[in-house]
């Protein structure tokens, strides 16, 4: 079985932790030998949030640096700082709305222009593609959907080694029955902005 | 996961994350009784013993510091109960006395404790090795590595503990606390009622005379305990050669990914060390036959490698053992990449080459920070306006710890969970220096308040802020003594804090830190009055607010006039919903909790009108 390793990034409340665990949902029920790491704690307090899948038969749920085959940028900053954990010639779906962190905010450290933190990606990955989440979320009823989009982005780029139907089983069969319908509309966004 | 945790019957296989599972391996041993105080990253397992208890069967409590969990478990034990305690690692060192006594009482009905240890630091002020405790109060170790682990081990910890009468040890990591994976459940047992009590004081009660027959009978059962590791399944020797590997707890994960990616599984020598202490001798020694080196994998302290020196000195076994000293760090959580580093240096092997990419230094840092909305916030900010930079900040172990972050800058020194009142009092004694020390709610009654009697009677001078979010809010919003609300509804048999303080003998000043000038005022008298003064800022959580759904809805706030004006107020206070939008003041509307405490320091923010 082709062995895939997956590590996810993004900002405490962003929601990473529940798409990680759809994720790896899916390919469970798609028959695959999953397992999935994550550390809670302090770092939910709006800090970076990052997390594993690692399908095909691995028993350790960490990834060392350079060891994931996919990296999911839930944020582009977050993105880009955990870069270093893709192996060069990867795939990397990255979201292109910033959340700035406060010192941003405050104007102490400047958040860098968006092409200053895709570019890098871009030229690391052997593919990359990156998604406006936000709106497309929106656009599919809510914004807290927008994980969703990118989980649709990669699948339907072919990261995942399962398919779309795997994605929308799992989303119907695991989430809330009243967010079903805004994951599966947002997860077929994710799917056709890549085509746009 | 929910109710699926509880269902009777086994065969299922549900995707879990490990503190879940060590909750299914509890219920399928038959557990009567857990006990715990919450601390990542062990929080999930009482969490989900709380959250199933009215349909579980079971008693829970959310005890008041780990002391007192270790104890009320201790007692329930004896009383015939399977008993299941859980508390991070720095929590053992709360319930240390007991702890050290409670092998030599033993625990008849079935005694498990689970330390939560956290190498690397994830979320606690150290990363101590709490396999040394197995070692100091003579309990046996048990340590899962994966999701299936974790359900199977807890219930053989179980099991041991019954079989020996003794406690036993269940030690895991932050990495297995938080791993997933799929784990099959088994049936769960029909309860039997507890086996009851017979009194025999010389058993129980460790006298000077008693202790000393205690501590031999202990030696004894550690000699038997070992003899029990030495057969036992948890204990597992794969593959052959001339290369051995122990291993423990998530460094087996990495070795049998390593072991994969090397190409060198069923080449080498494995022992999968489940149980740990006391060490099984004699496998180790017949593991050990033909081996060239024997490679020790395990994180923090290097406590297998050295027992395993003195098993081959003692035994005259040349075989090399490299552990901690020779390639692998003394510090740390481990990795694929460490263990597999350590597997290739074993063999021979030439070490990997790797290309990474280098991330620009000066990328802005995501520090972790209290959410918008916070009431700490409120109360530092007030605290700052009030004394400035010339207090010593003695701070405590909550959300509030974050408060280090400039501008709030509001935590000096820390040690432990309610140091603040008892290290700000000797600092504030030797120094002359003013001191303000903060503390949570339940952090003041888990440990605080022992240090404010103490304030009291030792004439001490110090302002202690309780900042009061009527919950626990860092590991996950667990109710405590004082709480009025948890998730099943109002809490009826609360205990008063400010009753608690007046009792201790200083009446406490009481403000709702949201509203700046009254909180100001109180601080300001404060400041000018000596000997110990308590103030407690009491205003729930917004997070645990909206859990036990008694969340007002309040609009947020938002920038009415001139946003260049708000510049002062966006530095000093440093709410997370703040934001430049190209240069521009805003306020987001979506991370905004509406606590209009920024509208009280600046003219230019005002409420958000209701539409239409
Ligand atoms: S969880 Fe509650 S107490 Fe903790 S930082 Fe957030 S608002 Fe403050
Ligand atoms: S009202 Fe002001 S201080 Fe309170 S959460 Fe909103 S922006 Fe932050």
């Amino acid at each position: 079985m082709q062995r895939h390793r997956i590590f996810l990034t993004g900002v405490g409340g962003q929601g990473t932790l529940t798409s990680t665990r759809l994720l790896a949902l899916a390919a469970m029920d798609a028959g695959l030998d999953v397992v999935s790491g994550e550390i809670h704690g302090m770092a939910q307090r709006g800090g970076v949030v990052e997390s594993t899948v690692l399908l095909g038969g691995f028993t350790s749920p960490k990834i060392s640096p350079g060891e994931a085959d996919i990296l999911l940028g839930f944020e582009p900053l977050e993105a880009l700082r955990a870069l270093p954990m893709l192996m060069q010639g990867g795939f990397a779906a990255v979201s292109t709305d910033p959340i700035p962190p406060l010192s941003s905010a405050l104007e102490r450290e400047p958040y860098p222009p968006l092409e200053t933190l895709c570019a890098p990606i871009r030229e690391w990955a052997g593919k990359a593609v990156f998604i406006p989440c936000h709106a497309l979320g929106v656009a599919a009823g809510n914004p807290q959907s927008a994980n969703t989009v990118l989980l649709g982005a990669a699948c339907a780029a072919g990261a995942f080694p399962f398919d779309m139907a795997a994605m929308e089983a799992a989303i119907t069969k695991h989430l809330p029955p009243k967010i079903v319908d805004v994951n599966l509309a947002a997860l077929r966004l994710g799917a056709d902005a890549l085509c746009g | 996961m929910g109710k699926e945790l509880l269902d009777k019957e086994g065969g299922a296989r549900h995707f879990l994350l490990g503190n879940e599972a060590i909750v299914r391996g509890a219920l399928e041993a038959g557990v009567d009784m857990v006990t715990c105080y919450p601390g990542t990253p062990s929080s999930e397992v009482p969490d989900t013993f709380f959250r199933l208890s009215p349909q579980g069967p079971y008693r829970f409590e959310y005890s008041v510091n780990e002391k007192v969990a270790l104890e009320v478990g201790a007692g329930a034990s004896l009383a015939g109960a399977r008993t299941f305690v859980t508390m991070k690692h720095v929590g053992v060192n709360v319930a240390a006395d007991p702890l050290l006594t409670l092998a030599y009482v033993g625990s008849p009905g079935g005694f498990v404790l689970l330390s939560a240890d956290d190498p690397g630091s994830h979320s606690s002020q150290n990363e101590q090795d709490n396999r040394w405790y197995a070692r100091l109060a003579g309990l046996p170790c048990i340590e899962p590595g994966t999701a299936q682990e974790c359900k199977d081990f807890t219930r053989a910890a179980m099991e041991l503990s019954l079989t020996f009468g003794q406690p036993v040890l269940l030690r895991t990591t932050t990495r297995v606390n938080h791993v997933r994976g799929p784990v099959t459940f088994a049936a769960l047992p029909e309860k039997t009622p507890p086996a009851p009590f017979v009194k025999n004081p010389f058993r129980y009660v460790p006298l000077p005379a008693s202790a000393r027959a205690m501590r031999l009978a202990l030696l004894d059962k550690l000699d038997a305990l070992s003899a029990a590791a030495d057969i036992s399944p948890l204990n597992v020797v794969s593959g052959q050669g001339t290369i051995g590997f122990v291993a423990s707890g998530i460094c087996r994960a990495y070795l049998h990914d390593a072991l994969f990616e090397t190409g060198l599984a069923g080449t080498v020598k494995v022992l999968d060390l489940g149980f740990s202490h006391p060490l099984p001798k004699n496998l180790i020694a017949d593991f050990a036959e033909g081996l060239d080196a024997l490679v020790v994998l395990e994180e923090v302290d290097p406590i297998v490698e050295e027992e395993i020196r003195a098993l081959f000195q003692r035994r005259g076994i040349s075989t090399a053992v490299v552990g901690k000293g020779e390639i692998l760090p003394r510090f740390g959580e481990y990795s694929p990449e460490i263990v597999e580093g350590a597997v290739r240096a074993a063999c021979g092997l030439p070490a990997r080459e790797k290309t990474l990419y280098a991330v620009p230094a000066d990328l802005p840092r995501r520090p972790p920070n209290m959410c918008a909305g916070c009431p700490h916030r409120a109360s530092y900010h007030a605290v700052r306006q009030v004394f400035g930079d010339e207090p010593v900040y003695s701070s405590d172990i909550g959300c509030y710890t974050l408060g280090i972050q400039p501008p709030l800058s509001c935590a000096d020194f820390l040690f432990c969970m309610g140091s603040s009142v008892s290290a700000g009092s000797g600092f504030a004694a030797v120094s002359g220096r003013p001191v303000v020390a903060f503390i949570g709610d339940s952090t003041f009654f888990h440990s605080g308040i022992t240090g404010l009697i103490n304030a009291v009677a030792g004439g001490h001078e110090l302002l202690l802020v309780i900042l009061d979010n009527r919950t626990t809010g860092m590991t996950g919003h667990q109710p405590h003594p004082g709480v009025d609300h948890t998730i099943f509804g109002e809490f009826s048999s609360k205990v008063d804090l400010a009753g608690l303080v007046a009792a201790c003998g200083v009446t406490p000043v009481r403000v709702n830190p949201f509203n700046h000038k009254a909180t100001v005022a109180a601080l300001t008298d404060l400041k000018e009055q000596s000997g110990v003064r308590v103030l407690i800022a009491e205003a729930p959580c917004p997070i645990h607010a909206r859990k036990v759904k008694i969340a007002r809805k309040t609009p947020p706030a938002q920038v009415a006039g001139d946003p260049a004006k708000c510049l002062a107020c966006r530095d000093a206070l440093a709410c997370p919903a703040f934001t430049m939008v190209e240069g521009v003041f805003t306020i987001n509307a979506e991370s905004c909790s509406g606590c209009m405490y920024c509208v009280q320091l600046s003219p230019e923010i005002k409420a958000r009108k209701k539409d239409g």
